[in-house]
């Protein structure tokens, strides 16, 4: 049947690119705190570097990453009432305490791991685990929950919002790392620098291991949605084949999924730290992409 | 006010012409600026010469028994009354939007000039000092009837108890408190008249 919208007052969407960036900064938040805290609690030597690269990007995107979000606000000067007038039925209320105490708490770690004092940072540590996966998955949960939009209504969107975080905070790590072992290892001994060298290849397994788990994930969702209501559909071709496509395709499944796990198991490159780097690279373009693509093409479906 | 009243209204599209009048009222009643809407007639036209029609569906706010935009406030400025009408505190909203991204019917906006969510509210001002909402007033084919769905006596609970309504989007399990008499699937389906993109 033909049929023509003659006349219609869409809104403009809500949520914008900044939202999308403050996701991509609280996941490298996480991704990179439960990494170095990972590699502290491991306790062996060649994993200390990592530790501390970790406890220092973790509090510093993650007191970058609310300005995104006070930015965003209408009433930016009443970000308080976040505080005072709480809903316990809403997430971002959640979200407001853990964006305070996780940068707290990685602010102590840090300082005690650089101290040198390994037992109170490994306290800290863990109790930061736990804090940093919520930190990540509330934002989740922040899409999972609102139900008028087809793309972000699914109980998957915490789980996969966590491991893209992985995904992010590892890819930056190993950047860092690369950096450090290529410019910064003037006068180390040549065993420290293959004990480098091994730790950013084993490094880029993990991160091929996650990438793969994401790409897993975000499988599962879109062929739920091709096989579920109007609204769904609409959104699962907006993002396969229309508009976004370039986008999602493209980008974060293909540059930033297919590619950086093809470079960290192909045999051919996965023995150079070079592969291993521009597959990080990628990882990190790839999240970006996903973040835009979760929160702009979630709302481009028409409400009415 | 009786204790139990449950605001609610019935658009009845038999009767409505298109005029566009409430989105006028609507306007000229709550002061809203440009570039935003409280309450609209989404207009299609559908089929092929000589078999053609027109179909209006006036969109509004939907006050929802069980909304997901109070659900989501975090701040609690959008709350709902114990007559069922859903409001936002201006005080205290603080534009995060998440109430916007959440509602299935796209019925908030942000107020460009005062910078706070807002929506309609069943002019409510006018239903508290005895009148009816500014839309209802002045609808010119009388589509819309307005009232207390809990007294049996009220136009509003006689409609929904004799003729055949539907609510947008019924599957949100919102309950809306905006009901349709006539309405036409093609108008409510938002996906309808969209060209793929």
């Amino acid at each position: 049947m033909d049929i023509q919208v003659v006349y219609n007052t869409p809104h403009e969407i809500p949520l914008g690119v900044p939202i999308a960036v403050y996701f991509y900064l609280t996941g490298l938040s996480a991704g990179s705190f439960v990494i170095s805290v990972i590699a502290v609690l491991g306790g062996r030597k060649e994993y200390k570097p990592l530790g501390r690269i970790g406890a220092i990007v973790a509090p510093v995107a993650l007191i970058v990453a609310p300005a995104f979000l006070i930015v965003d606000l209408e009433q930016p000067m009443r970000f308080w009432h976040l505080f005072v007038f709480m809903n316990p039925q809403s997430p971002i209320t959640y979200g407001s305490f853990l964006l305070t105490l996780y940068p707290i708490n990685g602010i102590i770690y840090a300082w005690f791991l650089f101290r040198g004092e390994q037992a109170l940072a490994k306290i800290l540590g863990l109790l930061g685990i736990p804090l940093a996966i919520c930190t990540h998955g509330y934002t989740g949960f922040i899409l999972a929950l609102g139900k008028g939009r087809a793309l972000w209504s699914t109980a998957l969107m915490p789980t996969l919002f966590i491991v893209s975080a992985m995904v992010s905070g590892m890819g930056l790590m190993i950047v860092l790392a690369t950096l450090r072992w290529k410019y910064f290892s003037k006068g180390r001994p040549p065993e420290a620098l293959a004990q480098d060298r091994q730790l950013i290849l084993g490094l880029g397994k993990i991160l091929g291991g996650c990438v793969l788990f994401d790409l897993f994930l975000i499988g599962n969702d879109i062929l739920v949605l091709l096989t579920s209501k109007t609204e769904e559909l609409a959104v699962a071709h907006l993002i396969l084949t229309g508009r976004f496509a370039p986008l999602f395709v493209g980008v974060e499944i293909f540059l930033g999924g297919i590619i950086p796990a093809l470079l960290v198991f192909l045999p051919v490159t996965s023995r150079r730290v070079r592969y291993c780097f521009l597959a990080s690279c990628l990882t990190l373009v790839g999240i970006l992409a996903m973040r835009i693509v979760v929160v702009i093409a979630g709302q481009s479906i028409p409400l009415h | 006010m009786k204790k139990d009243t449950r605001w609610a209204m019935v658009i009845d599209l038999r009767k409505c012409v298109g005029c566009h009048s409430c989105s006028v009222a609507c306007k000229a009643e709550n002061d809203v600026p440009p570039s935003v809407f409280r309450s609209w007639v989404k207009i299609i036209e559908k089929g092929k010469y000589p078999n053609v029609s027109k179909s209006f569906l006036p969109s509004l706010c939907n006050n929802c028994e069980n909304p997901i935009c109070v659900r989501n406030c975090p701040v609690g400025a959008s709350y709902k009354r114990e007559d069922g009408i859903v409001l936002v505190d201006p005080h205290r909203c603080i534009g995060c939007k998440y109430c916007m991204a959440s509602c299935p019917y796209d019925v908030r906006h942000i107020n460009p000039i005062r910078k706070i969510v807002q929506k309609c509210y069943f002019c409510h001002h006018r239903v508290d000092a005895g009148l009816l909402p500014a839309c209802v007033e002045t609808c010119i084919g009388r589509a819309r009837v307005f009232g207390d769905m809990n007294d049996p006596n009220s136009d509003v609970a006689k409609l929904l108890a004799t003729e055949p309504v539907i609510v947008l989007k019924p599957e949100m399990a919102t309950e809306p408190r905006v009901f349709y008499i006539g309405a036409d699937i093609d108008a409510m389906e938002p996906m309808e008249g969209h060209t793929e993109e």
